[in-house]
This record gives structure tokens, C-alpha cells and sequence, in this order.
């Protein structure tokens, strides 16, 4: 949907709603959340329902980037020890290799 | 009329056209030329993982003929272009060049192909020097001494078949091949080595991609992970089925709805080995390694069917003699283990077999038929120098040496822990005072447990005599066969065997004049060397059965491979070992024990035979929670893989290749800034043009 065509409420509850979805170990709806409200809360003409906007974006940013880094940091750790982690890392993982450790 | 004709004619012009110009070759076909041949793939035991694999997509190495070591050299020390794929001749396929290539690393060396040129080979085996070292009595240097060729099993072993390659090695045995191979090579490779990284090279693509890794524990863990997406496969446990039989049919288990669970029968153990080994697949015929012993064992129990009486004619009745021929005995003993597993759990015979349990205490001795390179040289190996041994060593002399017989041969004796590689070793293991005795010749074989184990290592020629091999022969009658033959070598090891089998069976001395027949051992031998279609496999099938012309592969495999060699042991046994029932029409001879043979003169006879198969899978794999380093049992697995094949096809120089790929890049980004301009300009370009939708008709007013 286009949501420069929305009213100013209905904007206000989809950033809320898309929020508190985040929490529901989803880190990407934060993400969308951030791509999708960036331009009505830092780049639009003040309105009443921005400043609540603006939070839920810059909540949703900290969170997105609290994931990554969460994420990143796991990867990193998973890929380095895989093979000496022998059986654990095997019942993790849900594709194992072909033809290597 | 004339555009009739104009028409034919066009017609006729296209069809002509068509005929010539339209040749439906792929662009593929006309890049690779297919190599056949055969791969050497992955094996995994609970520690570590041998054998080879390719790249997943395939490896690629530049073709380089190798003649001399300096050949070899020049590809470790200054290879213009690698990676290198060398095709090396049998003698240079030698333990120290192979780890200098595997050194060298799958950079520089991505592929090895073994090429068939056998004529300066000399020696060729590629198992160790102590053959089941780990998995036998104790892995002591006093049972076999790797060091010291005097002491070990297999002094020609070089090994490699335990080693990890980090190349596939493809053996190419067509000599049409190789040409094809050398060829190549000469015609773009052979010239101007230093312009090689300028050009095109004739390359090979070997495609032998291993899906296990690491060792069984591994593999097997990841194969019965329920997570497997997909359900992949990594690896199989190696698995078959041995095959025995008895002399004399046994009582049924459920006799008068009460079932035997012991019996007081006794058995004396005569066994073998059924499977050998090579390092690559479905070729290697273990003619030497495991055949002649194999030979040896079928000539003495049919011999001993022949010879001896009725069993209530015996002085001790209950005694039976039981023909086993263990598979996967090449890979750490898995048919014996699992036969001593069995038994020490009472679950041997299996239960389909209906008979009752034989225990370890129903076993009198046993007579191990190991390897018999030369045949001169034959010893008798026991762990103790027991009454026993001593008596079956000195009849086994008499018969030898006897001048009534000829056979001129004196047997050795050897009562120590040096214990030749075979299935006794199992029995030993669990029980040092097991009464073992094995029959093994001097280690002689230079091409142990390798794929040139073959029909000229044993010289042997099919006689193909069309003679009556049921018959028992005469002393004097060699059948027209040579007194040196292999077949003539096999008639008289087994004929001693059987005689001093027959004198402890019925306590008198066989003085008979029939000994075995050689023709039998020539049919034997042809079928599992040649030909799969032979007299001697169609006499033990059902009448008019078709048979392959080729010779039954005798590698264990897994379950799911081809088990040809124990389906023809068990047809063998048997057929040898049954006792025919004239009275029994054909129709009423369907289920076991009663089989119907197509039999010697393929008129088809029912007989009662005693012949079954036995799980030959490591006990590793059915103990829950087995240590899988722990040593105790084989933990032998084999790789899955997709495919094996080979190709040969003209490699672009890198240059090339990297041309090739930044002109692409190029007209990449070009074409990018071009639509980029033209759709910026667009009203410049295409200024009267009307917008797309403004063409359609507007609708009609109702």
C-alpha cells in the first residue's frame, strides 16, 4: 500500500502494531518498520502523530541492529566452532555439509 | 501442374538441406569425449576416513603423461599450469610418489589417473603390511611385524588403500582409453611446456564427489539424524552375508511342539574367506588373495560329501562338520565377528533357519583356510601346540607325503601367536583356548588385495574339458590338466584337507583311490574368474536360469550392492553339499531344505540341501551405544556418492578464461548506461510517438 496516502492516524497504528509484532522474535518487521516510517518521521512536514511515530521507528532501529548484532556475533561463533563442537553443532544444524567436517 | 512441381521441387531441396545441415549434436557432446574406467572412493572406520574424493563439481587437472620419475619432477617442482592431473603407469604407482603428489596438494595435483600399462609392474598390492592389524588376536609385532618383511602377512603392501586423497584416482583399464588419453596429451599438452599457461591443454574432469566425512561416528550420526533434511544419506555400513552349510542335515528346531535349545551336536568349523578387496570400484578379483583358499574349501566339502557314509554310520553320530565362508573378512573380520557375536548370543543359526542354536561348546575344532600363494610352502598355524594340532598336522603329512597319492607336499607347522590375517583370529580374540587351526601358505602374492589379483597372477587356463565335475577322480587321472596347474595345486590341497577331515570324522585312514576332481576346481575357478555363465553356476541354479557372462563381484559392498558372490556361494554350497531325492517330483520340491537344481546335465534334480546365509554386519552397528573408537568390533562404512565419471576436453588457458569474463563485465555496465540514457532521453527519441495505451480503440458509447 501507499502509505503517503494514508491519514495520519491510520500511519500511527500501523507503526505501533508493526512494533510490538517485532517482539515476537521478529527482527525483520523492525527492519520494514524503519525502511517503511523513516521518511514520515525524520523527513515530513510535523504533524501530531509524528513525535509517537518517530519513537516506534527509532525503537525499532535499536532492535533491528540489537538482532544483527546478536545474530552476526552467533554466526561468527557457530561457523568458527561447527566441526569442533562435533555432535552439538550437528543436532543444530538443520543442512550439514556434504564431504567435510 | 507447374506449381505442383515447383512445390515438389522445394520440398525436395528442404528434405536435402535438411539431411545435411541439420545434424543434432550437442554443443556438449562436441566439447568432452567421455573416459570409462573405474573411481576409487571413500571408506570410513571409527577414526578416520581413506579412499578419495573429487570436488563437488568435479576436478579438473591439465593431462601429463608420466614414463620416468623425472616426469613426476618436473610436475611437483616447476608445473607451468597446474593444476595437473598425471597419468601414471602401475610401476610408478608407487607409495612414496603417490604421498609426494598428495603433498603437493589439490592445487597443484587435482587429479591422478592409473593407467593401464602394466608391462614393467612388478609388484602392485595396496592393503598394509599386516592386513587387519587392530582388529585381530592382539596388535602386537609378535602376531604380524610391519618392519620386518620376514614377519608380516603382506610384504609387497604399500598401504595406500588406508590413505586419504585429496584427489580422485580414476583407473582407466581400457588400452583404447589410454590411447584416446595419450593422444590428447601429445597432440596440445607435449610441446613448449613454457607457453603451457598461454594456451589450451587437453584436461580431464573427474567427477567422484563423497558425501561422508571425518570417520563412521560421524557419518553415521548425520545419516540417522532425524533432522536430515531431505533425508540424505552420508554413509552405509558395510554389509553382506556369509554363507554355510552343514554336512549332514541338522534336526529342525521345533521337533513334537518342543523346541531344542541346546543341542549335543558337534561341529567341526571349516571356513573361509568369500570377499577380497581393491582399491577401486567393482574391479579387483582377488584370484590369489581369497580365491584359492575359497577353492580349496568348496573341493574338500564336496569331497567330504562324497567320501563319507551316512551319519548314524559314524562312531560318534552327533558329529556334523559346518562349511562357513565369511564375508568382509578383508575389512577388520566383519563376517567372523558378527559369526562370534551370534553365537556367543545364541542367535546363530538365524531363526529362519529353524534348526536349533549352535553354542561355542558344540564347536570341536576349527579349520581355518587362509591364503594359499604357494602352494609348496603350506603351514599349519596354531596359538598352542595342542594334542590336537599336533594329530591333525601329522595326518594331514601322511596323506602329503604318501606315495599312494603323489601329491609330494610336506606341511609345516607353526604353533605361535605369529597368526596369518584370517577368520580364526575372531575366534581367538574372544577365547585364546579356542581350538583354532588355520592352514596358510608363505605369503608370496605381489599383488594383494589389488585389482591386478587376477587370472595371470594365478596362471590359470580354462580347460574347459565338458567332463562330469560330480564325479570324484582318480588318483592317476589328471583329467588332461597339467601336474603344475593351479587346478591340479587346488585338487591336491584339498584332497589332503579332506582325507584328514574323513580319518578324524570316521577315526579310520581313507585309503580309498578317488581324490578330488580336478575339473571341478577349473569350473570353479573359470566361473569366479571369467564368467559367471558357466557349467558349474548352472548346475547349482534353477534349471534354465540366466546368468551374466561376467565374473560375480566378490567385494562386500552394502546393503542395497550386487551380493553376487554369496548368492552363487549359496546356490554352490548348496548344490555340492546336498544329498539328491530322486522319488521327489519337481512340483512338490519348492521350500527349503528341499531345492531344485538344474544339476550337471541340466535335466534338473530336486535335492535336500543345508545351505543358508548369516548376517555379515558388524555387531558395531547393532550394539546400542558402541564406542566407536574403541576397536572392538569393524566400524567399516563406505561414502555415498551420485556418480563416477570422466571426461577429457580442451581447457582454456587462464588468460583466456580471464578475458573471456572481464568482456562480459564490460558489456555489463555498457549496456546498463545505455538504457540509462536512452530512457532519460526518451522524449527526445521518441517525441511523436503516442503514448503505448493511447492506440486502443476507445469503447463504444451504448
Amino acid at each position: 500500500m501507499d502509505i503517503s496516502k494514508a491519514p495520519n492516524p491510520r500511519k500511527l497504528e500501523l507503526c505501533r502494531k508493526y512494533f510490538f509484532a517485532g517482539f515476537a522474535f521478529l527482527p525483520f518487521v523492525w527492519a520494514i518498520n524503519v525502511c517503511w516510517f523513516f521518511q514520515e518521521a525524520f523527513h515530513k512536514p510535523p504533524y501530531p502523530e509524528q513525535s509517537q511515530i518517530k519513537k516506534f521507528v527509532i525503537f525499532s532501529a535499536v532492535g533491528t541492529l540489537f538482532w544483527l548484532i546478536v545474530l552476526s556475533a552467533w554466526i561468527v561463533i557457530f561457523q568458527t566452532n561447527r566441526t569442533a563442537w562435533g555432535a552439538t553443532a550437528d543436532y543444530m544444524s538443520f543442512i550439514i555439509p556434504l564431504g567435510s567436517a | 501442374m507447374e506449381n505442383r512441381l515447383n512445390a515438389a521441387a522445394i520440398w525436395l531441396l528442404i528434405l536435402l538441406q535438411g539431411a545435411f545441415v541439420a545434424l543434432g549434436e550437442r554443443t556438449r557432446d562436441k566439447m568432452y569425449e567421455p573416459i570409462g574406467g573405474a573411481s576409487c572412493f571413500r571408506r570410513l572406520n571409527g577414526t578416520h576416513q581413506t579412499g578419495c574424493s573429487s570436488t563437488y563439481s568435479g576436478s579438473v587437472g591439465v593431462l601429463h603423461l608420466i614414463n620416468v620419475d623425472a616426469d613426476l619432477e618436473f610436475l611437483l617442482t616447476s608445473a607451468p599450469s597446474p593444476p595437473y592431473a598425471p597419468m601414471i603407469p602401475p610401476h610408478l604407482f608407487t607409495r612414496s610418489n603417490l604421498m609426494r603428489l598428495k603433498e603437493a596438494g589439490p592445487k597443484n595435483i587435482s587429479v591422478v589417473l592409473l593407467i593401464n600399462k602394466a608391462t614393467q609392474m612388478k609388484q602392485f598390492s595396496h592393503e598394509l603390511n599386516c592386513p587387519n592389524q587392530y582388529s585381530g588376536l592382539n596388535s602386537s609385532s609378535e602376531t604380524c611385524d610391519a618392519s620386518n618383511s620376514a614377519k608380516n602377512w603382506n610384504p609387497w603392501g604399500t598401504g595406500l588403500l588406508h590413505e586419504d586423497f585429496p584427489f580422485p584416482i580414476y583407473y582407466i583399464a581400457d588400452l583404447d582409453q589410454v590411447d584416446k588419453l595419450e593422444k590428447c596429451f601429445h597432440k596440445f599438452n607435449n610441446y613448449n611446456y613454457e607457453t603451457h599457461a598461454l594456451r589450451s591443454l587437453c584436461a580431464v574432469e573427474v567427477k567422484a564427489f563423497m558425501s561422508a566425512a571425518v570417520n563412521t561416528e560421524v557419518c553415521m550420526r548425520r545419516t540417522n539424524f532425524i533432522n536430515n533434511l531431505g533425508g540424505s544419506k552420508y554413509c552405509d555400513p558395510l554389509e553382506g552375508r556369509n554363507v554355510y552349510a552343514t554336512l549332514y542335515p541338522r534336526k529342525p528346531a521345533v521337533e513334537n511342539g518342543l523346541d531344542t535349545v541346546h543341542t549335543n551336536e558337534k561341529f567341526i568349523l571349516v571356513s573361509c574367506r568369500l570377499d577380497t578387496a581393491s582399491m577401486f570400484d567393482g574391479v579387483g578379483l582377488g584370484a590369489m588373495d581369497s580365491l584359492l583358499g575359497f577353492a580349496v574349501f568348496t573341493q574338500v566339502a564336496y569331497l567330504l560329501r562324497q567320501l563319507l557314509p551316512a551319519q548314524s554310520l559314524l562312531p560318534d553320530s552327533l558329529r556334523n562338520v559346518l562349511f562357513v565362508t565369511f564375508n568382509g573378512e578383508s575389512y577388520d573380520y566383519i563376517g567372523s565377528q558378527r559369526f562370534v557375536y551370534d553365537m556367543e548370543h545364541l542367535d546363530f543359526p538365524p531363526k529362519s533357519a529353524q534348526s536349533p542354536p549352535i553354542a561355542f561348546d558344540n564347536i570341536e575344532f576349527m579349520l581355518d583356510i587362509g591364503t594359499l600363494d604357494d602352494i609348496a610352502n603350506i603351514k599349519l598355524h596354531a596359538l598352542t601346540g595342542t594334542t590336537r594340532a599336533k594329530q591333525i598336522l601329522e595326518q594331514l603329512n601322511n596323506y602329503a607325503k604318501s606315495p599312494r597319492y603323489g601329491f609330494n607336499l610336506d606341511i609345516q607347522s607353526e604353533m605361535s601367536a605369529h597368526l596369518p590375517p584370517t577368520s580364526a583370529q575372531s575366534f581367538l580374540r574372544r577365547d585364546r583356548n579356542f581350538s583354532a587351526l588355520i592352514l596358510n601358505a608363505r605369503p608370496t602374492n605381489k599383488y594383494y588385495h589389488s585389482i591386478y589379483d587376477d587370472i595371470d597372477n594365478v596362471d590359470f587356463n580354462y580347460a574347459n574339458t565338458s567332463k562330469d565335475f560330480t564325479q570324484l577322480a582318480e588318483v592317476n587321472d589328471f583329467k588332461n590338466l597339467r601336474a603344475d596347474s593351479v587346478q591340479m595345486k587346488v585338487r591336491n590341497v584339498s584332497s589332503i584337507l579332506a582325507m584328514t577331515l574323513y580319518q578324524t570324522l570316521t577315526g579310520k585312514e581313507y585309503t580309498g583311490t578317488k581324490v578330488a576332481n580336478p575339473v571341478l576346481a577349473d569350473e570353479f575357478l573359470y566361473c569366479f574368474l571369467q564368467s559367471a555363465d558357466c557349467p558349474l553356476f548352472k548346475a547349482s541354479s534353477y534349471p534354465s536360469s540366466q546368468l551374466t557372462n561376467l565374473p560375480p563381484m566378490r567385494y562386500i559392498s552394502v546393503l542395497g550392492g550386487s551380493q553376487e558372490s554369496s548368492g552363487y556361494t549359496y546356490r554352490l554350497l548348496g548344490y555340492l553339499l546336498s544329498q539328491p531325492q530322486p522319488d521327489i517330483p519337481k512340483e512338490n520340491c519348492t521350500n527349503l531344505p528341499l531345492h531344485f537344481f538344474a544339476g550337471f546335465n541340466n535335466i534338473g534334480e530336486c535335492r535336500l540341501t543345508t545351505q543358508n546365509y548369516s548376517h555379515a554386519l558388524s555387531p558395531a552397528f547393532i550394539v546400542d551405544g558402541y564406542e566407536w573408537s574403541s576397536g572392538q568390533y569393524s566400524t567399516w562404512t563406505e561414502s555415498t556418492w551420485s556418480l563416477f565419471s570422466a571426461r577429457i576436453f580442451l581447457r582454456p588457458s587462464n588468460v583466456h578464461q580471464i578475458t573471456t569474463l572481464s568482456v562480459g563485465i564490460v558489456v555489463l555496465i555498457i549496456s546498463f548506461c545505455l538504457v540509462y540514457i536512452i530512457s532519460s532521453r526518451s522524449e527526445v527519441l521518441f517525441e511523436d510517438l503516442p503514448a503505448s495505451n493511447a492506440a486502443l480503440p476507445l469503447p463504444t458509447a451504448c
